[in-house]
């Protein structure tokens, strides 16, 4: 019986008995990029004029007027200039869709998420909206006039 | 340390700091230039193709009394095509104020007017067919006078004013390497941008309160830094900094209110009826000169080039040029800071044929064009080459330009404007000969100068 124990006991010890894991901790490859890293091309004067055009009147510039955009834009040398001024002609358009101020002030993230879809085709990044809150928070005078007025002059604005 | 130590290593410090500035690389704190002759120019291209035969030798009686002496009458047959003129705002002719060269040269090249301003403002001779539609690839009297001036010059302190669109506006800065839209001079079509169709779009700006600008300064900042591309490393133009750009705003701002009042239009007393392109582009330059003072500016003119298809509309334009350049002048004159510290140059940029082509106007006279042939060998009948037979008047204080000085022989060439600019500005010596300049000690207009 001792013996049938003793093989019993030495049995179940050598099952027991396993290699000691070797645990790795490594990190899973995640994607890391810029919201807008993928844009890479810069929009040339025509297509600047009547995207910016599309996205704030909501439909198709008139030939007219983008000869007109056209003859102005080559008149000047600094393009930043006139371009600051066909977006500020723009703004000051009565027919210029341009939300609320109440859907800045209320649903903020949404009126930025929105914002960044319409003029960037992307979302904005959880820092991205964490900073735009906060600005536009600790300001009394940022509206949706000056949050358009910043992306639609802004560098990204110009590619894609 | 030992006060002898200290005394050595004091008085090398000292000659270092002295001599540093001399042997750092190209980009120099200080330029090793002459001293500066004024600190304005400004260069006037009376282009379109202006002859000889009209200007200086006056065929057709004094066309152009603002600026040379003589008092022959207009030809009969063409006077009655001239429109009346203001009498000049001057107390003298321009001549009188300074040197002329009667036979001054656009020695080579095609005698196009594109060619002739690239000619002009990058002192080389282009004997190629150019692309206009890219910037010339020597670099232009901007770039030289913004990146060799020490201190570096902003862009407000450098413009050129052109009277049309088309391939000009790419003549504010060049593709050669070291130069380009960073030094390129502040450029305005101001007949093309304040038009009613340039209100139309830009007359009517939305105009945010001082908290309303910081913050939107504050997000754009924000935007900016999120994104890895900077817009100006593209294909921006000119580069103003931000104060800068605020002052260019309310400069248009002001030039679209001006341009509303029919009597700011009608300023010289000429009639809006008279007024014509060239005419308002010099209007406006005065606005730059009233509001910048730049150091540099160029301005042309180009209205005389309907000589193709009609002489007497081409004299009546030669006429309305000269009265516009009086004007300009004056207001140089009158202008606090550039009085009698500016030098004024007047070139045409070519000529015009001798020969005239198949159009008669209803005057009777026959059209001229401007083709001059383009072998550097040609050896035929030499009035084939009078397209390249131009003068050349510089206009300044009598310290610094000979005054009432005529110049009749056969001097001075169209790639000598640039180093006179550059030597009058005090920076030719850090130029000269580079890029296939003519160095200024073997120019020929170095006689205008006292």
């Amino acid at each position: 019986m001792k013996k049938v124990l003793l093989i019993l006991t030495l049995t179940c010890l050598f099952f027991s008995c396993n290699t000691e894991k070797e645990v790795e901790y490594e990190v899973d490859p995640v994607s890391v990029t810029q919201g807008g890293g993928n844009k890479n091309n810069q929009k040339s004067t025509t297509e600047f004029i009547s995207i910016a055009y599309a996205d704030l009147f909501g439909t198709e510039i008139s030939q007219a007027r983008l000869v007109n955009l056209s003859i102005a834009y080559s008149s000047f040398g600094d393009l930043r200039v006139i371009e600051d001024r066909i977006i500020r002609n723009f703004l000051n358009d009565s027919t210029a869709i341009i939300p609320s101020t109440p859907s800045v002030n209320g649903d903020t993230i949404l009126f930025i998420n929105n914002s960044y879809k319409k003029f960037f085709n992307r979302e904005a990044t959880e820092f991205e909206k964490y900073q735009w809150l906060s600005m536009i928070r600790s300001s009394t005078v940022a509206g949706p006039l000056t949050v358009y007025y910043s992306l639609m002059t802004s560098d990204e604005y110009r590619f894609y | 340390m030992k006060r002898r130590d200290f005394i050595k290593k004091s008085a090398l410090a000292t000659a270092g700091a002295f001599a540093a500035p001399y042997l750092l690389p190209s980009g120099r704190l200080f330029a090793a230039t002459g001293m500066r002759k004024v600190n304005h120019v400004v260069f006037c291209l009376y282009a379109g193709g202006v002859r000889n035969l009209e200007s200086v030798h006056m065929n057709d009686g004094n066309l152009m009394t603002n600026i040379f002496n003589g008092g022959a009458s207009i030809s009969p047959d063409i006077a009655g095509g001239m429109e009346a003129l203001p009498v000049s705002p001057l107390s003298s002719r321009l001549q009188n104020f300074g040197t002329l060269f009667k036979e001054f040269r656009y020695s080579s090249g095609p005698t196009g007017h594109y060619n002739g301003h690239t000619v002009a403002l990058t002192g080389n001779y282009v004997d190629v067919d150019l692309n206009i539609r890219e910037h010339p690839s020597k670099p232009t009297i901007f770039e030289y006078y913004r990146k060799h001036n020490s201190p570096q010059q902003s862009a407000m302190n450098s413009w050129w004013i052109a009277n049309t669109l088309g391939p000009y506006p790419a003549l504010n800065y060049s593709n050669a390497s070291g130069y380009g839209a960073l030094y390129g001079a502040n450029f305005i079509a101001p007949t093309s941008l304040i038009s009613p169709q340039g209100f139309d779009v830009l007359g009517n700006p939305r105009n945010f309160s001082s908290n309303e600008e910081a913050i939107s300064k504050n997000m754009r900042q924000f935007v900016n830094g999120m994104f890895n591309h900077s817009y100006a490393d593209g294909s921006a133009g000119v580069i103003n900094t931000e104060a800068d750009s605020a002052l260019l705003q309310q400069f248009i701002s002001t030039l679209f209110s001006n341009a509303q009042n029919a009597s700011w239009l009608n300023s010289w007393g000429a009639g809006l009826s008279v007024m014509n392109n060239d005419m308002y582009n010099i209007l406006f330059a005065e606005e730059v000169i009233r509001t910048f003072k730049p150091e540099l500016l160029v301005v042309n003119m180009q209205d005389v080039d309907i000589c193709h298809f009609n002489y007497t509309g081409y004299a009546n334009n030669l006429r309305k040029a000269d009265f516009a350049v009086a004007q300009l002048w004056k207001t140089i004159q009158s202008t606090p800071g550039m009085a009698d510290d500016t030098v004024l140059i007047i070139a045409p940029e070519h000529g015009r044929n001798f020969q005239s082509n198949t159009s008669v106007d209803a005057f009777g006279r026959s059209a001229l064009d401007h083709t001059a042939p383009n072998d550097p060998n040609f050896n035929g009948d030499p009035s084939l080459q009078m397209a390249r037979e131009i003068f050349c008047l510089i206009v300044g204080p009598p310290s610094v330009v000979h005054q009432g000085q005529v110049i009749n022989s056969v001097m001075g060439e169209s790639t000598e404007i640039v180093p006179a600019i550059a030597d009058l500005l005090g920076f030719e010596s850090v130029i000269s000969g580079r890029f296939g300049l003519k160095p200024w000690s073997t120019c020929d207009l170095q006689a205008a100068f006292v």
